[in-house]
């Protein structure tokens, strides 16, 4: 499916002296089978923008579209499966007394068959490498197989549109790139990945397309390549060094992966 | 960000009744609750209403606020006084049936009990309208402080409550958080029967209590680790001071109450 936010502007507590302006009109669109990643600082709205991805918030004017449809004339349940939403520290929803249970739950909630949500549960722990907890408590994990858990509890109900919102954060570098690599099996699984992220090298490595976010506007998008290259304060190692290399070797390309941008230093260095 | 505000909520603007010291402002509410129970006549309620509308202006809160913190006790409010008109028997009888009476007496009565209902609540939103929750809580313990000879732990009272009043906005924070996570996961709040809406409630209420307590310990670490061992020797940051104009505050309240007790 293809999501759409069009001139989207959000705003906490109006009307009162706690009122916040959170987003400033932002038009963003997540196209199908992508990687989206969001970035910006803290307070630039990222986490506001994508609670509007399936309505978690009402924008205060503006639009948000799916496959070219009102997304408030959906049923909102059948939206909230269609559009997968994890928050930031999803560990701290975990609710239930084992780990399949509360996998269990959303399949459950959209009224799945009990043989189809068992296969809904085995599938989705086993994408995020947790196969072996089910039967555990997810009170007694550890801090990486919570997160993992929380993520399998959303992905369970089988979204078209997949909302990561800071995944990796705290999490030890072997959990993060397996959670880079359910990334990029959603994505050759047809599923759309939308990443927010403060870890740029993340970025580098599996976005397709990238808004930077700034106090509440999208103040870039595009490829990763075309992002980091012009906005620098905000782009990782890998841009950074070439960038400083660019003016003195200007046949070193725009290089964003760790592989490509090994392969163009070698290149200069034999070349 | 939590969007609910109601009573016991601090409104923090700039205003002469914010700038009192937080001791004034409890004794003057004292008051004025003591004297709400005085009060016996429509007058003293009039001008007991007046004062505390006078009040809402002076502190710079706006009318629809404040109207809006009585909102949750209109349910008691009401009961009250339906219960008040139902079974009171003094007074002219003004409609019958069945065993169902109105009299007059009870229609009387129970009007006064909603204005006095009100104007507790009023005065008790008032204050806690105009003051920190934290200058709140360092009030209580200065007058509460007396009774330390008596051994009674004042401080540790106060902490508490202040502990309490800073987490209200956390808990309802995380609250809010946990239950737009179960909500990305399919959970309905506002549909269905009683039953099922309190079952729905489950997997907000668990995490929620975890994070509670987790909370909890994290502090109890944090302040152990700060030096905090209790009121012993304790100094403060924020020195109450009691001014001339908290003094004169006090004077006019009882004034306020001696006009609506003679009124």
């Amino acid at each position: 499916m293809r999501l759409e936010l069009r001139d989207v502007h959000h705003v906490y507590s109006p009307g009162t002296p706690f009122e916040v302006v959170a987003l400033r009109g932002v038009t963003l669109s997540v196209e199908p089978g992508e990687v989206l990643s969001i970035v910006g600082g803290t307070g630039s709205g990222k986490s506001t923008l994508v609670q509007h991805m399936n309505l978690l918030l009402v924008p205060a004017s503006g639009q948000v579209l799916v496959d070219g449809e009102d997304a408030r004339t959906l049923k909102k349940s059948e939206l909230r499966r269609r559009v997968g939403l994890v928050f930031q520290f999803p560990e701290a929803a975990l609710f239930a007394p084992t780990v399949q249970e509360d996998v269990a739950f959303a399949p459950h909630r959209i009224g799945l068959g009990d043989e189809e949500v068992r296969t809904r549960v085995r599938q989705s722990l086993a994408a995020v490498g947790a196969g072996h907890l089910a039967e555990r408590s997810p009170f007694a994990l550890s801090g990486g197989e919570k997160r993992r858990v929380a993520i399998a509890g959303v992905l369970a109900m089988g979204p078209e549109v997949l909302v990561l919102d800071e995944p990796t954060a705290g999490l030890d570098p072997a959990t993060r790139q397996d959670l880079l690599g359910l990334v990029r099996g959603l994505r050759e699984a047809g599923i759309s990945v939308v990443f927010v992220t403060h870890d740029l090298d993340e970025v580098a490595e599996v976005a397709d397309r990238v808004c930077l976010m700034e106090g509440g506007v999208a103040r870039a998008v595009g490829t990763p390549a075309e992002v980091f290259y012009a906005n620098l304060e905000n782009a990782p190692a890998t841009v950074q060094i070439v960038a400083g290399l660019k003016a003195a070797y200007p046949g070193v390309g725009e290089p964003v992966r760790f592989e490509e941008t090994t392969a163009a230093l070698r290149e200069l260095l034999e070349g | 960000m939590a969007a609910s505000r109601g009573i016991g909520q601090f409104y923090p603007v700039a205003s002469p009744l914010h700038a009192l010291d937080p001791r004034a402002k409890i004794l003057a509410t004292a008051i004025l609750v003591v004297g709400v129970f005085l009060i016996d006549s429509m007058a003293g309620f009039l001008v007991i209403s007046g004062a505390i509308a006078a009040l809402v202006v002076v502190g710079h809160i706006p009318t629809r606020t404040f109207l809006r913190l009585l909102r949750p006790v209109l349910f008691i409010v009401a009961l009250t006084v339906f219960f008040q008109v139902l079974f009171s028997r003094e007074g002219a009888t003004l409609f019958e049936w069945g065993f169902v009476e109105v009299h007059s007496g009870g229609l009387r009565l129970g009007f006064l009990l909603a204005l006095r209902i009100l104007l507790l609540v009023s005065a008790a939103g008032l204050l806690t309208a105009t003051t920190a929750p934290v200058a709140l809580a360092d009030g209580i313990e200065d007058l509460l402080s007396p009774l330390k000879k008596a051994r009674f732990p004042a401080h540790e009272v106060a902490m508490m409550m202040t502990i309490a009043l800073r987490f209200i906005p956390t808990l309802g924070e995380e609250a809010e958080k946990i239950q737009k996570a179960q909500a990305a996961r399919g959970a309905n709040f506002s549909e269905g029967g009683l039953v099922h809406r309190v079952r729905a409630l489950v997997p907000v209420l668990v995490p929620l209590t975890i994070g509670a307590f987790r909370r909890a310990d994290e502090l109890a670490e944090a302040m152990e680790s700060r030096g905090y061992r209790g009121g012993e020797g304790r100094t403060r940051y924020r020195e109450l001071r009691f001014r001339y104009r908290d003094a004169l505050a006090l004077i006019v309240t009882v004034m306020i109450l001696a006009a609506g007790v003679l009124a």
